[in-house]
């Protein structure tokens, strides 16, 4: 039988690698795509681990004909745009749910949140004829209407879940003080539900950002996105790792300084929609 | 302020019947009733967080039915403080001021003042969540009142706090509201806080008022059966019997009260009006349950077959359970009530 400090040195030891097995598991394809990027074409293919790095494949992406800066602005303004209507709007519908008693309203937020469960290559045909005979295919305004599709019913969702935690009484407080409805939510729910808005839309920031099926279907040009671009990474000598490499930390990097940033918002509102 | 008719119901359930009041201009009246009585609905109503059902609310001669809460003049201090934990001490209790778009150059001078009033002038820059739950309620109340409104609700604001702390708010809360001098209507389930806060209590029960008096009438002089058994602590001893002759017949003992006739009558009397005595001298005897030292006093239960009956004795008083003792009842001090419609009967 082994004794007490022994166990528990052995359970320790157990914790730590598994907790490293899986870092490993989820850093290795990151550092994949760093090394990649910094590798030259014939390093990849040989499995290097220490390589002379170079920044060429970086300039490769941005000129002609990947042209990587377009779709890069294309995937920031896409997004972006989702998110500045989505978020308001989700905001305010998440909260007529949550504090006002509207006929059907339970049949409603069931309809909104079933969209989400419509396999998406079911969709994508009709939008490509809707926004074909609308005379918008190939546009940045088609991807911001067919994200807002996607995203709104999981905001929605998402930000009902922290307005259901401010207490009644707070905003009660302030109706009583001589706000109105709007300045009740400008003053009081808002900067209380802030970081489960920010969650929110940080959330919605990727899914559009990362949107790929609609985006290859309607877009052939002006309103390519990055995920789409990276489909165009393939020559004659097969797929060009090195450069989606450095193309995929052109995708990522944007999300990571954003995950940065407001980091603090983000955990705070995570665990506060855990603890009720 | 005045209620007429005042009704509360969400389809089959309704939670307020009918209630007609009158309060006079700086009267603290007191709601009074166990969960679920409809009193805190009531108090919505007034507010205009709830819509009634039928009836009027008049504010003054203004009729408020259709008025938004902001309209009202009311001010409203929560039973969870209703703060606003973004905000500081200061911003809350600016809000009203600042949402009603009183003049900026005032803010700082009213709220500092008020403040003041309740002892918070050094922790206006905190948030909420650094204070203690007596400061939290003082700065619900420092809120209220910055702003000097028509009428004070309060809504159980000292249920949330340890019970020395309550005794001195209750204190601090009544100098307060004589001081200011503004109307107020206040919700509780603990009776010693109506009975030391109110110039009259509104008792309810399923959402009608059982009696509406003054703390000393609801006291000495209850209506039915609820007021009787709701007030007190501990409550009064009911005991069921008849009454015949003028006199209240128990399995166990009787009294003469010289009231009519009554098959099922049911008999009240608090526990300070009882006396213990030696089983031979007694009105009834029964065998000792259980007792109580409080420090002021000595409860004892006694057990009368299928009753029990509790008295209040002097705080020397030593029994043991299962001892035999016996019990003096004053018909003056008894209290009669018809069993069946649970109205008190008079001489």
């Amino acid at each position: 039988m082994l004794s007490r400090p022994a166990r528990k040195q052995i359970n320790d030891f157990l914790q730590f690698f598994l907790i490293l097995s899986a870092a490993v598991f989820i850093m290795i394809p990151i550092y994949w795509i760093i090394s990649g990027a910094f590798k030259q074409q014939v390093d990849i293919f040989q499995l290097k681990l220490l390589f002379t790095p170079t920044l060429e494949n970086f300039k490769i992406i941005f000129k002609s004909p990947y042209n990587l800066l377009d779709k890069l602005y294309n995937s920031t303004v896409v997004a972006f745009s989702t998110v500045v209507v989505a978020i308001p709007l989700a905001t305010i519908a998440a909260y007529s749910f949550s504090r006002f008693r509207l006929t059907g309203e339970r049949i409603m937020f069931v309809m909104i949140l079933s969209t989400q469960f419509v396999p998406a290559v079911v969709i994508v045909l009709p939008f490509f004829i809707l926004f074909r005979d609308l005379g918008i295919l190939d546009t940045k305004l088609s991807l911001v209407l067919v994200n807002l599709s996607l995203i709104m019913p999981f905001a929605i969702w998402m930000i009902k879940g922290f307005i259901d935690g401010i207490p009644l009484d707070t905003e009660e407080a302030a109706l009583v003080d001589g706000s109105n409805r709007i300045q009740v939510i400008k003053n009081v729910v808002l900067p209380m539900a802030l970081p489960g808005v920010i969650t929110a839309a940080i959330f919605c920031f990727i899914l559009a950002w990362n949107e790929f099926l609609f985006a290859v279907i309607i877009t052939t040009n002006k309103a390519v996105t990055m995920p789409v671009g990276l489909s165009m990474f393939h020559a004659e000598e097969g797929v060009l790792w090195h450069l989606i490499s450095a193309a995929g930390i052109m995708i990522m990097l944007p999300m990571f300084v954003l995950a940065t940033l407001i980091q603090k918002h983000f955990v705070q509102g995570m665990t506060m929609g855990a603890v009720r | 302020m005045k209620l007429e008719n005042i009704s509360k119901s969400w389809g089959n359930v309704t939670a307020v019947k009918n209630i007609s009041l009158t309060i006079q201009d700086q009267e603290f009246l007191v709601l009074l009733g166990p969960s679920g009585c409809g009193k805190t609905t009531t108090m919505r109503m007034i507010a205009g967080l709830e819509e009634p059902s039928k009836g009027n609310i008049f504010i003054g001669e203004k009729r408020v039915n259709d008025e938004l809460p902001k309209d009202r003049d009311v001010a409203m201090v929560f039973q969870n403080y209703g703060l606003y934990p973004h905000m500081s001490v200061y911003e809350n209790i600016r809000y009203p001021l600042k949402v009603r778009k009183v003049p900026k150059s005032l803010h700082e001078n009213l709220v500092r003042k008020t403040a003041q009033k309740v002892e918070l002038e050094d922790m206006l820059n905190r948030r909420p969540r650094e204070l203690s739950g007596g400061q939290r309620q003082r700065v619900a109340l420092a809120r209220a009142i910055v702003r000097a409104p028509t009428v004070f609700l309060m809504d159980e604001p000292l249920s949330n706090l340890d019970a020395k702390l309550r005794v001195n708010m209750r204190a601090e809360l009544k100098h307060l509201q004589h001081e200011l001098k503004i109307t107020t209507i206040y919700v509780t389930h603990d009776q010693i806080e109506a009975m030391t806060l109110a110039d009259r209590v509104a008792v309810m029960d399923h959402g009608i008022i059982s009696q509406l008096d003054s703390p000393e009438k609801i006291y000495n002089d209850p209506a039915n059966l609820f007021v009787a058994g709701f007030i007190g602590s501990p409550s009064m001893n009911l005991v069921k019997g008849e009454l015949k002759e003028g006199i209240f017949k128990h399995s166990n003992f009787s009294v003469k009260v010289g009231l009519k006739e009554c098959s099922e009558a049911t008999l009240g009397v608090r526990p300070e009006d009882l006396e213990l005595t030696n089983p031979e001298n007694a009105v009834c005897s029964g065998r000792v349950y259980s007792f109580e030292l409080t420090g002021e006093s000595t409860l004892v239960t006694i057990q009368f077959e299928e009753d029990r009956l509790t008295v209040r004795g002097h705080n020397k008083y030593r029994v043991k359970i299962d001892e035999i003792v016996g019990v003096n009842i004053f018909p003056e001090k008894c209290y009669i009530f018809e069993t069946e419609t649970q109205q008190r009967l008079r001489r």
